[in-house]
């Protein structure tokens, strides 16, 4: 089946992105404290960890995401090691490259980098080229893979196939496996957004290179900021959502899941809506269109329908009074099942144009993103990690009783953090502050429970984290 | 980044074009909106007397200031006005031409009227007042009178006021028919929640409102917002196609 | 207030989740035999399915039009205020702003009349968010560079209200704010 190599790399991502998870989490819980008054950072520090925490969270469960999908789809197709090495190689660079702007030059323009601000320099002037630079580095290499991926896809499925468009119809002759269908329509997501990026980024350049004779329109550099923005916070998730479709049932010691007519229609459907929910981020910007308004409302209501209809229920089927082998895989992929839903229900409520006015910009847009981050696609990628770790070395988990102890301190902490962020939404409390007006009473002492609860989090993932890396090291350091 | 600089030339060219076209400053259109204009009273032709009020209760007005000796904007910016509203055939609202110099009496608008062929044209008022001073207040219209020309120094300005008598809406200079055509909805209290600012380029906006139909129509900026899905599309298809053959040829399956 | 109910709301159908997960969970824990499962679960989707969509287009045919943008669209606005936002203040004033001699002033606003806010920036996309007395978030637009975005609302509560900037600005975007008296 799988090389040794596309083991090894595998590996090395999951390695990777165990260690830039932490360091953002601790970026995360810096900042929390900040509001809560406990620590004091100036400003500029302040939104520089915000930048950083940001990009940073959005790239390595991108690239989680990839690498699972990229060793699962192994099982169907050849894939390339090359691009797979290229990708880790640019995502090296570019990580490092843009820590460079932060880190050192205080690039602190926010992880949306919301044009025309990287233009209004508040830092080191080389901070914005390069902080572009490493945009572009970061996109190249997943461009790369994501391309790299789908030619596999369809040097054996025709396009048709690999939208299994053949099961609409009653007995199809030939399946198309769910995670084929699943990952084909999620990279085509991917490259969409990744596209979207260029283009944003080409604009920019044209606007830094032409020396104030062009200047860009305010309003299509923030949608092509959210096509790619938002786009690709939600494709990070489909793609943990294809490691379920393959894995749940083969943990579990079920029959393994089929594409059935509505899988395929659910999910063809997920594709349409994916890419026009952006403008939702845009409710508040009357210069909109109202039809776009609306488009934006509906688009996202209806991509919650294959998502419940389809995903959630077909997960609560298999588990529902069925003997299942439960281990922490299966797990994680459950517990993280219902943190995207309760996530969901909160992206729902603000997606709601006549909510959206008084939820756009407060801590209610933190807490539903962080609720299927955190509680969502981390433990599906995390669930993957764990799995892949224990096929070439023992499962050693002696008790029972530490893992049940690990996934209680993980749902604490990720319930307690997200409350926080919840009632402060409520309470009017605005997002990205880096300290609060007198006004927002409530604020400074949700923060600091913010921070506690984030460290119950924190200690989850470090005990995942040692018990995953070790195997992980031990696949790395064995002969090739 | 052969693109980017392709792009870079179209973009910059586009903008050069843009800016020679735009030349209002915008700032001063945002007085007075939404005030009650002074109620003058109106000496109209055919030696009829009205009150501004009297007049706006009928129909909408766009109230035109011009002096007859003008040398300068005057008539050239009628004449725009006449032309850009024979086009849109819309009668929802009068046109009120009237004068703010004291030199004026009805016969120079009369005569005024007739060199523009709109002594007949119900539409069209042409009117003095003694209250010339209140008026332009109300306006926020400043004209400076200079001794060497003989002349006023002023802006062409034309100003929407709805059945209630609010300014909705002034336009300075002479203007494009699709901000005429914003100046007639905003009289006939059509809301659109956002405008544009008239001194930015409008170089790849996304939206263009037409305030005929109320509607937005796509701008060039749109197609970019749609680009990456269509690139998507291509290169999915492209791909298929240039694998598919290719392992025909070959001739050899690849599910090894 | 509309923000507590949306709040009871999501943490009741966030419990709710919950529930049915665990539920589920604990089903699976203490079955016996392997092929219970569920009884005819296409059945059950397909009505789940359809409850869904039914819920959500009850919701949407309700919200939508409570959008900001179609609030009193029809009335003529007793006051209209400018706003001109920079990176880190708001100008406010009753007349027109000149941005190459900024100067804003103190507003006051009638109580129970409709008013309008254009907002714009003069650099990059600020929030122009307005809180009342009691520090809740009532209504808000962006301030986006080139364009004006009108916002209109009728206060009913005299006092005196605070504006935030929702939209990050840089470095000092939690000092950017203003205040108006309504009377």
């Amino acid at each position: 089946m799988e090389s040794i190599k596309l083991r090894k790399i595998t590996s090395v991502w999951i390695l990777a992105v165990f260690v830039l998870f932490i360091v953002s989490i601790v970026l995360g819980i810096l900042m929390r404290l900040n509001q809560g008054e406990i620590i004091k950072q100036n400003s500029v520090t302040f939104y520089t960890n915000m930048t950083t925490h940001g990009l940073t969270m959005i790239g390595i469960w991108f690239v989680a995401g990839m690498a699972a999908i990229n060793y699962l789809m192994e099982r169907y197709v050849k894939t390339s090691y090359t691009a797979n090495m290229i990708a880790l190689v640019l995502t090296v660079i570019g990580v490092l490259m843009f820590w460079a702007t932060t880190f050192i030059g205080k690039f602190h323009a926010g992880w949306t980098f919301l044009y025309p601000l990287p233009f209004k320099v508040m830092w080191a002037t080389w901070a914005t080229p390069l902080f572009l630079v490493s945009l572009t580095v970061l996109g190249l290499g997943w461009l790369i893979w994501s391309i790299s991926l789908m030619t596999q896809i369809l040097r054996k499925y025709s396009i048709s196939q690999a939208f299994a468009w053949q099961h609409f119809k009653k007995n199809p002759s030939v399946e198309t496996p769910p995670f084929i269908l699943i990952s084909m329509i999620t990279l085509v997501g991917v490259i969409a957004c990744l596209l979207a990026a260029v283009v944003l980024i080409v604009l920019f350049f044209a606007e830094f290179f032409s020396n104030g004779s062009f200047v860009n329109d305010a309003l299509l550099m923030k949608n092509l900021t959210y096509f790619f923005g938002h786009t690709i916070a939600n494709e990070m998730l489909y793609l943990g959502l294809a490691v379920i479709y393959e894995l749940f049932s083969e943990v579990s010691g079920t029959p393994k899941w089929k594409t059935t007519w509505y899988v395929a229609v659910a999910w063809n459907c997920t594709l349409i809506f994916i890419l026009t929910a952006f403008f939702h981020h845009l409710y508040m910007d009357f210069v909109q269109p109202e039809g776009f308004q609306i488009i934006g409302q509906l688009a996202s209501y209806l991509a919650s329908l294959p998502a419940a209809g389809v995903t959630v229920f077909s997960v609560l089927i298999a588990v529902y009074r069925t003997k299942i082998k439960w281990s922490l895989t299966n797990l994680l992929f459950f517990i993280g099942v219902a943190g995207w839903v309760i996530g969901g229900l909160g992206a729902v409520i603000d997606a709601t144009i006549s909510n959206n006015v008084v939820l756009h910009n407060t801590l209610w847009v933190p807490a539903h993103f962080h609720t299927y981050n955190a509680m969502g696609n981390v433990l599906f990628s995390i669930a993957f990690f764990y799995w892949f770790s224990t096929q070439f070395t023992e499962n050693n988990i002696k008790s029972e009783k530490l893992t049940m102890a690990t996934l209680t301190i993980l749902l604490i902490g990720g319930i307690g953090f997200l409350l926080a962020f919840y009632v402060g939404g409520a309470d009017s409390v605005p997002r990205r502050y880096s300290t609060y007006p007198a006004e927002f009473t409530s604020a400074a002492p949700l923060a600091v429970i913010g921070a506690i609860f984030a460290t119950i989090y924190l200690i989850a993932i470090l005990i995942f984290f040692f018990n995953i890396s070790k195997r992980c090291l031990k696949v790395l350091s064995s002969p090739s | 980044m052969f693109k980017g600089i392709v792009l870079t030339i179209i973009a910059v060219w586009f903008t050069l074009i843009v800016n020679a076209q735009t030349a209002s400053t915008g700032m001063e259109e945002e007085t007075n909106i939404y005030e009650k204009i002074f109620d003058a009273p109106l000496h109209l032709s055919g030696e009829q007397q009205m009150t501004f009020t009297a007049l706006y209760q009928q129909k909408p007005i766009l109230v035109a200031l011009i002096f007859t000796r003008c040398s300068g904007i005057c008539s050239p910016f009628l004449l725009e006005l006449k032309d850009n509203l024979q086009q849109t055939d819309d009668k929802s609202f009068n046109i009120l031409v009237i004068s703010f110099d004291p030199r004026d009496n009805l016969e120079d608008m009369n005569n005024m009227a007739q060199k523009f062929g709109l002594e007949n044209d119900p539409q069209w008022i042409f009117a003095v007042t003694d209250s010339i001073e209140q008026l332009n207040q109300s306006i926020g219209f400043y004209p400076i009178w200079d001794n060497e020309t003989g002349q006023f120094d002023h802006d062409a300005l034309l100003v929407g006021v709805n059945i209630e008598g609010y300014i909705t809406k002034k336009l300075i200079g002479i203007r494009k028919k699709h901000d005429l055509d914003l100046l007639i909805s905003s009289v006939n209290n059509v809301f659109s929640p956002t405008y544009r600012l008239p001194n930015k380029n409008s170089l790849f906006s996304c939206f263009n409102y037409d305030p005929k139909t109320g509607k937005n129509t796509p701008g060039l900026g749109l197609l970019f917002i749609a680009l990456p899905a269509v690139l998507t599309v291509l290169m999915l298809v492209s791909i298929s196609y240039f694998v598919r053959n290719k392992s025909q040829r070959m001739d050899r399956p690849y599910s090894e | 207030m509309q923000q507590s109910s949306i709040l009871l709301l999501f943490l009741a159908l966030a419990v709710i989740g919950v529930i049915v997960f665990t539920y589920v969970y604990l089903s699976s824990k203490k079955v016996e035999q392997s092929e219970q499962g569920m009884a005819n679960p296409q059945k059950k989707r397909f009505w789940f399915l359809l409850i869904l969509f039914v819920i959500l287009g009850i919701f949407a045919s309700v919200t939508i039009p409570k959008s900001p943008y179609f609030l009193f669209a029809k009335e003529t606005p007793a006051k209209t205020i400018h706003v001109a936002s920079m990176q880190f203040a708001f100008f406010l004033s009753e007349h027109a702003i000149d941005p190459e001699n900024l100067s804003g002033e103190s507003i006051e606003l009638p109580a129970n009349e409709l008013v309008e806010f254009r907002v714009t920036s003069l650099d990059v996309n600020h929030g122009f968010a307005i809180y009342d007395e009691s520090n809740r978030l009532i209504t808000q637009t962006q301030a986006m560079p080139g364009y004006v975005n009108r916002l209109r609302y009728k206060f009913t509560e005299p006092g005196t209200y605070n504006i935030f900037c929702l939209e990050y600005c840089g470095m000092a975007h939690q000092i950017m704010r203003s205040s108006f008296i309504v009377k």
